[in-house]
């Protein structure tokens, strides 16, 4: 941008200042600001203050006192101490006079702000700044600061002053403490000017006392501010005694203010932060002085309005006055017995039951039910840290508590549809969220009232119950859900629990045509999945409850629900529902030929009927019941290698087939069928994965590590149902060979296999798994997960019959560097690296034979590998890689051919690693990496005799231009000094840092 | 221990006044149901407009005898497919270790915050485990449609 030469006259400095102010291009407007910013800054610019406060229009006086600021903040340090006064003079003389000659406010309030800034650099030219204004403000005239003295009362001084000249000096002391106040207070620059500040408080309490006393002179409004702002002010100042104690001589006069209508907001407001922010402004009388507010016949008539209208803005911050005393005061409400006390509790208990619906009708509620937390949350602490002391209190405090929980019921019933489909999306969410705060109050007020309070909405279920009124049995069904975390098992509850889930319940529930609505029948179905537990010790209605729970899957609108509680009550109910194997299975098939269910409800379900299928004693009719569940997806993978082969047998009608279309959505075309095929195929591979976690054992079971025999069938039907099994896999992975997710989901089957004891369809013989891994050529999809499960399976064996274990380790560890071998780069795959190396590091230690009969080469080639890792950027195949070498330091070996190998590797690749660690700790390494490096340091220290020379080799080599060569030294001292201790962490961390060049200093 | 507990109870507190929708946040209780405030159950929503919008994932955040000079410990339970989510479900994020970005004033309902955001804005400087890390570089769409799968698997109720 151009810019425009320095004005060399007034008239021109006129011109451009009106300029600004005129409607003008942004560009015109830019380039006028910088000049005139140039100009200010100048030398010229005290004299341009001069010569512009004498011109008559408002906008050029303006800049002028934006002059003063501007100059003030960039020369304050060229000012003497006269040039300070004669400014100070010439400012508030401006001041001054512009009150008298209708100057704009705006103008004055800019050189109040001007007044101000010169404060905060010259506070020792002018320390009691209110006083001097003040004097002026009384005098009309400026007064040299040297002229002041305490001859006449400052509360004498402001009886003389007129509207303006009040309404003046307040602003003068608000903006005064609101600017103070933004310095660091701690800070040595700044201490002297707050204490300066701190002693202009008598004179500004004798200001706002005058406001308040001449109510109706219109500056009481601006004089609330004021003093809020001292207020918060005087709450940070640390030895604040004498300044809160001359603060709090106002609060009686501010309470003065509360009548008057157009003062109430201010006073309230001012009134409400101090009590929730800074209670103990008030001292004990004046708190009770608010108290009696709450009982006048004026607040009384607030709090009726807002019973009637909560959007009635005066009124709702009266309520927020009464809550926030409420919470200041908590402790005292809840122990006290007084007649008055509890009264005003009451009142907030009302706050709870103001006329309409939650949000929308009512804001308050969710402030009334903020303050009931904190009370009960409170009488807990109370209750249980004075336990054994007399409670008197305590009937009282319930009686208030019963009332707030059936206010909150009340307004926690959903409205009618109609009603709630008018809401806003905002309001329907407050509305829901609203709901779980009521939760959790409850479930605060569980810990005081326990059964009581389950018996409390029981009765309130049957009650709405015979009523028929649907949205009070919701609430009702909702509270108690909302409890089912803090019931225990005890008989207590699961009598109240009986009363509720009988037979009309579940005719509730499962009434699909009529008139309950959808939302009690949703709440409904969760409260059983929230209470299976209850189910468990009460099975005679489980089975009621799952045909339930099945038919509600066909509604759309339950099935999540429906799904979750079927999981959940199969699960953990297993061993009691047995005999419903072949009913479930025959819910599902019907299901599932009807209709598309979405995959995750799918997977539920047929979780939930395998480990129902997991806990059936006799093995025909266990078997015999998996393979009539297991044949649905055997059938879907038959179906799809079908499609796949003959595209134009699909027929989109079929649900058989339209399952595979599960990610399609219109307006997309319909993929092709070989893509419906693929969906189609790990859909059923992904129903057979929820299957391999149901049936896992949830019982434990005794391994015997010494046996020689793994416990999987070789023949018979298990090893038929396994061979089939595998079979289906290793079709799916060829017939979709590009596909990430059925390879990932063929791990998962595998995996849930693994952590288990006994025989079952998915603990596969350890030589069939191998040999799954092994043919997974290094083109195959997401191979760095079919590492990661191989080392999950190795952990597996090694839990298992020892014997088997090293053949299966010499197929997979070469399978695993082979893998490596293939990459281009080390990091061209992290997850690859990460877990060969993992893979390797896993067997290293427990079979290190097995690792050092593989042909030296490929060894050669890991090692070498792994060193190219560690020099690499990848923070997570690093950390691999430094854990291996860590392993392999350390190790430890009894046969003595084995160990002259390990130590001829040791001998050539050391210095090689211990270079690579150098060059990671000398700085190439991310911070994070530090500790995780730091362990194979730790090990060459304690294990290698060489590691010494190593190291001093490295160092040497290491190039770095922020260490010397002492340093190196002092590092490597210090190193081996520790023999391998924890703090060699810090030391590596220290000298890291100085090889980055920061500016820490390496002393011995 | 003093300070740490008189900050958990303002968190507390203001988190009780004003939390973001959708999210969860309250103490544990212990087995008299009393609340221990050092351990938190949180619930994270996926972010509005993302892949991860409809979800509500767990978080306990555990807090040290040391808090809030040092920060709380994140974790998802169960641990969540995540570039920047150890496989114990640990958070790696800046604002939450003590020799990055953390600061005594950072509040909870700025954690959680910031662990939403980091949801679908994962930081490829920090990987924490390789399976999510990997899919997100080198596979977006399956990442994506796994992110999905795993929201629809913890749909927000």
């Amino acid at each position: 941008m151009d810019s425009l030469p320095l004005p060399t006259s007034l008239d021109e400095v006129l011109h451009l200042v009106r300029a600004l102010y005129a409607p003008n291009p942004p560009k015109t407007i830019g380039m006028i600001q910088e000049v005139l910013q140039r100009l200010q800054k100048s030398d010229q610019g005290w004299q341009l203050v001069q010569s512009l406060m004498l011109q008559p229009d408002n906008n050029t006086k303006f800049f002028a006192a934006l002059t003063i600021i501007v100059k003030l903040n960039l020369e304050n340090k060229n000012l003497s101490e006269d040039d300070a006064k004669e400014l100070l003079q010439n400012t508030i003389g401006w001041t001054l006079q512009s009150m008298g000659d209708g100057t704009g406010d705006f103008v004055i309030k800019k050189l109040c702000s001007a007044l101000v800034t010169h404060y905060i650099f010259f506070s020792d030219v002018w320390p009691r700044c209110v006083r001097q204004l003040l004097t002026c403000l009384d005098l009309g005239r400026t007064a040299p600061v040297e002229a002041l003295d305490d001859s006449v009362e400052t509360s004498t001084l402001v009886s003389g002053l007129d509207a303006q000249k009040m309404a003046l000096a307040i602003h003068f002391a608000t903006v005064l403490v609101e600017e103070v106040g933004k310095t660091e207070m701690s800070s040595p620059k700044f201490v002297q000017i707050n204490e300066r500040l701190v002693r202009n408080t008598p004179d500004v309490t004798c200001l706002l006392a005058r406001a308040f006393d001449r109510i109706t002179e219109g500056y009481a409004k601006q004089a609330m501010a004021c003093y809020q702002a001292w207020i918060l002010y005087a709450q940070r100042v640390p030895q604040n005694g004498p300044l809160v104690e001359s603060l709090r001589n106002l609060v009686a006069p501010a309470m003065k203010c509360f009548p008057f209508d157009d003062l109430f907001e201010d006073t309230a407001g001012l009134f409400t932060e101090v009590l929730q922010n800074y209670s103990t402004f008030l001292t004990k009388p004046q708190q009770e002085a608010v108290f009696t507010i709450f009982h006048s016949q004026w607040g009384y008539g607030h709090y009726s309005r807002l019973k009637e209208d909560a959007w009635d803005r005066d009124a709702m911050l009266y309520g927020m006055l009464m809550l926030a005393y409420g919470e200041a005061t908590v402790q005292d409400l809840i122990t006290s017995t007084d007649p008055q006390k509890q009264s005003f509790l009451g009142y907030l208990v009302g706050i709870l039951n103001v006329k309409g619906y939650l949000v929308s009708d009512d804001p308050i509620f969710v402030n009334a039910l903020d303050f009931w937390s904190v009370f009960v949350e409170t009488m807990v602490d109370t209750a249980f840290s004075n336990e054994g002391a007399p409670q008197p209190w305590r009937p009282y405090a319930d009686d208030h508590l019963r009332n707030v929980v059936m206010h909150c019921w009340q307004k926690i019933q959903w409205p009618p549809v109609e009603e709630f489909a008018q809401w806003d999306s905002a309001d329907r969410q407050a509305f829901v969220e609203i709901r779980k705060d009521v939760i959790d109050m409850l479930q605060s007020l569980f810990t005081l009232n326990g059964v009581t309070l389950v018996s409390y909405f029981v009765n309130l279920y049957l009650e709405s119950l015979q009523k028929q009124s649907w949205a009070e049995v919701e609430a009702t069904l909702y509270c108690l859900g909302g409890l089912s975390d803090c019931v225990t098992e005890e008989a207590k509850y699961d009598n109240e629990l009986s009363r509720v889930f009988s037979l009309p319940f579940f005719n509730l529930v499962g009434q699909v045509a009529g008139p309950i609505p959808l939302r009690l029948r949703q709440t409904g179905l969760s409260l059983i999945e929230k209470y299976c537990e209850y189910f468990e010790r009460h099975s005679e209605f489980l089975p009621h409850s799952l045909n339930l729970l099945f038919a509600a899957i066909e509604d759309s609108a339950l099935r999540a629900a429906s799904a979750r509680s079927i999981s959940t009550l199969c699960s953990s109910c297993r061993s009691i529902l047995t005999g419903e194997a072949a009913t479930f299975i025959n819910h599902y098939r019907t299901i599932r030929s009807g209709q598309v269910l979405d995959s995750i409800t799918e997977e539920k379900i047929v979780h939930a009927i395998a480990c129902i299928i997991q806990a059936i004693q006799d093995e025909t009719l266990r078997l015999t019941m998996f393979e009539e569940l297991y044949g649905n997806m055997s059938q879907d993978v038959e179906r799809a290698a079908k499609l796949k082969a003959q595209p134009d047998i699909l027929d989109l009608s079929d649900p058989n087939f339209s399952r595979g279309l599960e990610n399609w959505s219109a307006p997309q075309p319909i993929p092709p069928p070989e893509e419906i095929a693929k969906q189609i195929a790990l859909r059923a591979l992904r129903c057979i994965s929820s299957m391999a976690k149901g049936m896992q054992d949830i019982q434990e079971h005794v391994v015997e590590l010494d046996s020689d025999t793994a416990p999987v069938p070789r023949e018979g039907r298990l090893a038929g149902i396994q061979a089939g099994i595998v079979r289906l896999m290793v079709a799916a992975r060829a017939m979709f060979d590009t596909s990430g997710e059925i390879a990932e989901t063929i791990c998962n089957i595998f995996k849930a296999g693994f952590s288990e004891t006994e025989p079952g369809p998915f603990v596969f013989p350890p030589d069939v798994v191998t040999d799954y891994f092994v043919q997974q050529p290094v083109s195959a999809p997401r191979l760095g997960t079919t590492l990661s499960t191989a080392c999950s399976f190795i952990g597996s064996l090694y839990r298992g019959p020892r014997m088997l274990v090293p053949s299966h380790l010499a197929r997979l560890l070469p399978w695993a560097i082979s893998i490596l071998q293939s990459l281009p780069e080390p990091e061209s795959d992290t997850e690859i690296t990460q877990n060969a190396i993992n893979l390797v590091e896993k067997i290293l230690p427990k079979y290190p034979s097995v690792v050092f009969e593989q042909p030296s080469q490929l060894l050669e080639f890991f090692f070498l590998f792994t060193l190219r890792v560690l020099d690499g950027k990848e923070p997570l195949p690093k950390g691999a890689a430094a854990d291996f070498w860590s392993v392999f330091i350390s190790l430890k070996l009894e046969d003595p051919a084995l160990q002259s190998r390990v130590a001829s590797a040791m001998e050539a690749l050391g210095p090689l690693f211990t270079n690579s660690l150098i060059r990671n700790i000398g700085g190439n390494a991310m911070r994070s990496e530090l500790d995780k490096l730091s362990d194979p340091l730790k090990k060459l220290v304690v294990q290698q005799s060489r590691a010494q020379m190593w190291l001093e080799s490295a160092l040497r080599d290491l190039s770095s231009s922020h260490v010397t060569a002492a340093d190196k030294s002092v590092f490597l001292k210090r190193v081996l000094g520790l023999r391998g201790a924890r703090q060699t962490n810090q030391v590596v961390r220290d000298f890291w840092l100085a090889c980055r060049g920061s500016n820490f200093a390496y002393v011995s | 221990m003093a300070l740490c507990q008189n900050r958990l109870q303002e968190e507390r507190k203001q988190w009780r006044k004003d939390h973001p929708f959708g999210f969860y946040a309250r103490p544990q209780k212990n087995a008299q149901g009393v609340l221990d405030l050092k351990v938190w159950e949180c619930g994270i929503p996926g972010k509005e407009k993302t892949i991860w919008e409809g979800g509500l994932f767990k978080l306990t955040v555990t807090f040290p005898d040391e808090y809030p000079t040092k920060p709380p410990k994140c974790k998802f339970t169960p641990p969540l497919f995540h570039p920047n989510v150890y496989p114990s479900g640990t958070v790696c994020l800046s604002i939450l270790n003590e020799e990055e970005a953390w600061r005594p004033a950072i509040t909870i309902k700025q954690i959680l915050l910031g662990v939403q955001d980091l949801l679908d804005d994962p930081n490829p400087e920090s990987p924490a485990q390789a399976e999510a890390y990997n899919l997100f570089k080198k596979d977006r769409v399956e990442y994506e449609r796994r992110i999905k799968r795993i929201v629809r698997e913890n749909a927000a109720p």
